[in-house]
């Protein structure tokens, strides 16, 4: 009887099991490697040695370039963007207890751009603010995304069915596609060119200048995520639940809300809409670590949204060298087959 | 203990309860029921703070429920709703120790109490072996004891359960239920559920919480809810639909279809399944000679019969012989289903040989020995060829006893 109850109690932790934390490490393998060749690898090669010394500063003055000013913050904007994808998508999921949500297919980044593109037409028009700071930026994707996550919350109220509330996000999606759209005209050649990136995605635009704001932000969030891995588990049982065990749903829900639009805001501002690593990261962490509870969820998403992100923004750049694809283009190709397959399982998919 | 005083409830402004009034103590299991959409669900969520009171208080050990907050009712009520969950890959363990939230930190980390409860949880609704298992691995059955478990976790002093068995087989059903007797007497926890099943009700309720109409009442004993004819009012039942206070079961009457009528001579139980029978096959069902007070008595009047019978504990009268015999030879046939025979009714033998003699074909059911009976039979499925055969026979044989 003891050693029964010393094996129940050895599992009574709700952090991960030791099984849990041999996949996270597991997961975490090739995000180290994906990183280097991130800033190896491109149209033009620089071997380890020379990126090294790059960084250290003691590089040429091409190298030093190359690495330091464009190489660097793309595997940077890719590592983290990728990574707070992840686990945005992990907190829709849970959000809405559908295992096909995803920053992309519900809206929220097309809401960001939308809100981008306004703001960018709007500050240079009305000279009201400096329409390419980075605060102002990122401050008018924030209000973009969480004012989509907020309808589609709303809405998920009224509407029940999963299918349904997917086309409501597409077609919002296609609505905010339009206005940008719309609004490119009164832009700019010039300007243009920049808007033209927010709306395919690549990781190709980032620059320290953008990014250096966006980082700690970014490194912030994913810490404290694990301080929401506790209420997303309790939310896995439905909201009536979560409100009877304790949860205040309605303050919850915000801090949920707001903690899904942040990261697809700044990623969305670097880099455009990258689509499908919010919706198969989270799925491919449950698939691999065999659980739902979120305090593996979590990390193992984060991991995993990086290694997708970092892939695809590496085939993104070499497939098709010297012309480079827009990395939702490469993402599209395994997320929709996958929304695709998950349609076609319906309920019998484990969030 | 939780009680509600004024209570109004209903939805988005729309009442659907009004003048509420109730209370329940600790250790009491207590059923609610009533028809479809008559507001149970909503008394319920009232009751456990998931719907805020029109108007009215819900209070708890004296204290008024909306003055606490969202975590301090989570230590106070554990609630276990309708609506199935989408499958999770949480394992049970890892599902009961949800129900830890309103003790634990924000990383969730389970200290020692939380770990004995959530295993003290486990042991009491009878689930440890299954603690390592996935959600959703279980059965509907599984499933719902885990969930109790959960709201157990919290340790709460009302557990309010919204038809915790509607969804499980018989025997789930059976133990669910029992479980939660069992809980509210050890762990002195007042169990509050509705439940669609009255039966199942009356029989393990300590008491009965009926809403119906918009109102509410609450019972001290399903026994008194039983003698003010509560069922039938509750339901309207009447006309094809019965509920009988001797069998705590409501029976249906089949419609009269002018079927062939067949008489039993039947009593002490041994007669209900023949009844049962006859009654789905479309036959008219007429018995006797039986003693008031026999379970054969009850169902056979029940299901609509015309019942020939004798005062309690009465040996069978000549006249009621005679009755019976002539209502025998006014049907097209007859079954004797073998009853237990004793100095009280040893008549019923006797009717039986003067049916065989001078009535419809006979049927012997069972073990007993009657000259002239067509054929004996043990089997009750081979029951309705033979009574077709009797039936058949019947007309050729004794033409004149069916035109009566």
């Amino acid at each position: 009887m003891s050693r029964r109850l010393d094996r129940l109690f050895g599992m009574a932790s709700e952090l991960p099991k030791t099984n849990n934390i041999h996949m996270l490490l597991l997961i975490s393998v090739p995000v180290t490697p994906l990183f280097i060749a991130s800033i190896i690898f491109g149209s033009y090669s620089i071997t380890p040695w020379d990126a090294l010394m790059a960084i250290a500063g003691r590089g040429t003055a091409e190298s030093s370039l190359i690495v330091n000013s464009i190489r660097l913050p793309r595997a940077l904007a890719a590592l983290l963007g990728g990574a707070c994808l992840g686990v945005s998508g992990a907190i829709l999921q849970a959000l809405f207890r559908n295992p096909l949500a995803d920053p992309y297919i519900l809206g929220v980044t097309s809401g960001s751009s939308l809100f981008l593109a306004l703001s960018i037409l709007t500050g240079s028009v009305l000279g009201l603010w400096s329409p390419f700071s980075p605060y102002s930026l990122y401050l008018a994707a924030f209000i973009g995304a969480l004012m989509v996550v907020i309808l589609m919350v709303a809405l998920s109220g009224v509407v029940r069915s999963t299918t349904t509330i997917l086309i409501i996000g597409l077609m919002i999606s296609y609505l905010a596609y339009s206005l940008t759209s719309i609004l490119h005209v009164f832009v700019d050649i010039e300007k243009l060119r920049a808007l033209v990136y927010w709306m395919m995605g690549s990781f190709a635009g980032a620059r320290w200048s953008l990014l250096s704001p966006g980082i700690p932000v970014l490194a912030i969030f994913l810490f404290t995520m694990v301080l929401l891995c506790k209420p997303l588990n309790v939310l896995l049982l439905g909201e009536e639940y979560a409100r009877s065990m304790g949860m205040s749903l309605g303050r919850m829900r915000m801090f949920l809300v707001a903690a899904a639009a942040l990261p697809v805001s700044v990623v969305t501002t670097v880099s455009g809409s990258v689509g499908f690593v919010g919706l198969s990261a989270p799925y491919l962490a449950r698939q691999l670590t065999r659980t739902s509870n979120h305090f593996a969820i979590i990390p193992a998403s984060a991991l995993l949204g990086a290694t997708l992100s970092m892939t695809a923004d590496l085939i993104s750049r070499l497939a098709l060298q010297p012309i480079e694809i827009p990395v939702t283009a490469v993402t599209a190709l395994f997320g929709a087959p996958l929304v695709i397959y998950l349609l076609l399982k319906g309920r019998g998919v484990q969030l | 203990m939780i009680g509600a005083v004024n209570l109004s409830a209903g939805y988005g402004g729309t009442q659907v309860l009004s003048g509420v009034n109730l209370s329940v103590g600790a250790g009491e299991f207590v059923a609610v029921i009533g028809p479809n959409a008559s507001g149970k669900t909503t008394l319920l969520k009232t009751l456990a703070s998931l719907l805020k009171p029109l108007s009215g208080v819900v209070y708890l050990d004296g204290t008024m429920v909306s003055k606490l907050r969202a975590r301090q009712i989570a230590r106070l009520i554990g609630v276990v709703l309708t609506e199935q969950l989408r499958p999770t890959q949480l394992t049970v363990f890892e599902v009961v120790a949800l129900g830890r939230y309103p003790y634990t930190n924000p990383l969730n980390t389970l200290s020692e109490t939380d770990s004995r409860e959530v295993l003290r949880a486990l042991a009491d609704v009878g689930i440890e072996h299954l603690a390592a298992r996935r959600f959703y691995e279980l059965s509907d059955g599984q499933r719902q004891k885990v969930m109790i478990a959960r709201a157990l976790a919290q340790e709460p002093r009302v557990l309010i359960l919204d038809e915790p068995v509607t969804y499980l087989d018989p025997r789930a059903r059976v133990e669910v239920l029992l479980t939660l007797k069992r809980l509210s007497k050890e762990r002195g926890v007042a169990v509050i559920a509705s439940l669609h099943e009255v039966e199942l009700a009356l029989r393990v309720a300590d008491r009965l919480i009926i809403v119906s109409g918009g109102r509410v009442a609450l019972y001290d004993s399903p026994e008194e809810f039983v003698a003010r004819d509560g069922p039938e009012l509750l339901y309207g039942l009447g006309g094809e639909t019965a509920f009988s206070p001797e069998l705590m079961s409501i029976e249906f009457r089949p419609p009269n279809n002018g079927g062939p009528r067949i008489f039993v001579v039947a009593g002490g139980g041994s007669g209900s399944l023949v009844y049962r029978m006859l009654a789905r096959l479309g036959y008219r069902l007429s018995t006797g000679v039986l003693h008031a007070g026999d379970i054969d008595y009850y169902l056979a009047s029940l299901l609509g019969g015309r019942v020939i019978s004798e005062k309690a504990f009465h040996p069978i009268s000549p006249e009621k012989m005679q009755q019976a015999l002539s209502e025998a030879r006014d049907c097209q046939a007859a079954i004797y289903t073998s009853p237990p025979i004793g100095p009280l009714n040893s008549e019923n033998r006797i009717l039986a040989e003067e049916i065989a003699r001078q009535g419809p074909p006979l049927i012997v059911f069972g073990n007993a020995v009657i000259e002239g009976a067509i054929a004996r039979v043990d089997d009750p499925a081979a029951l309705p060829e033979l009574i077709g055969r009797a039936l058949e026979d019947g007309l050729e044989a004794r033409p004149a006893a069916v035109r009566r």
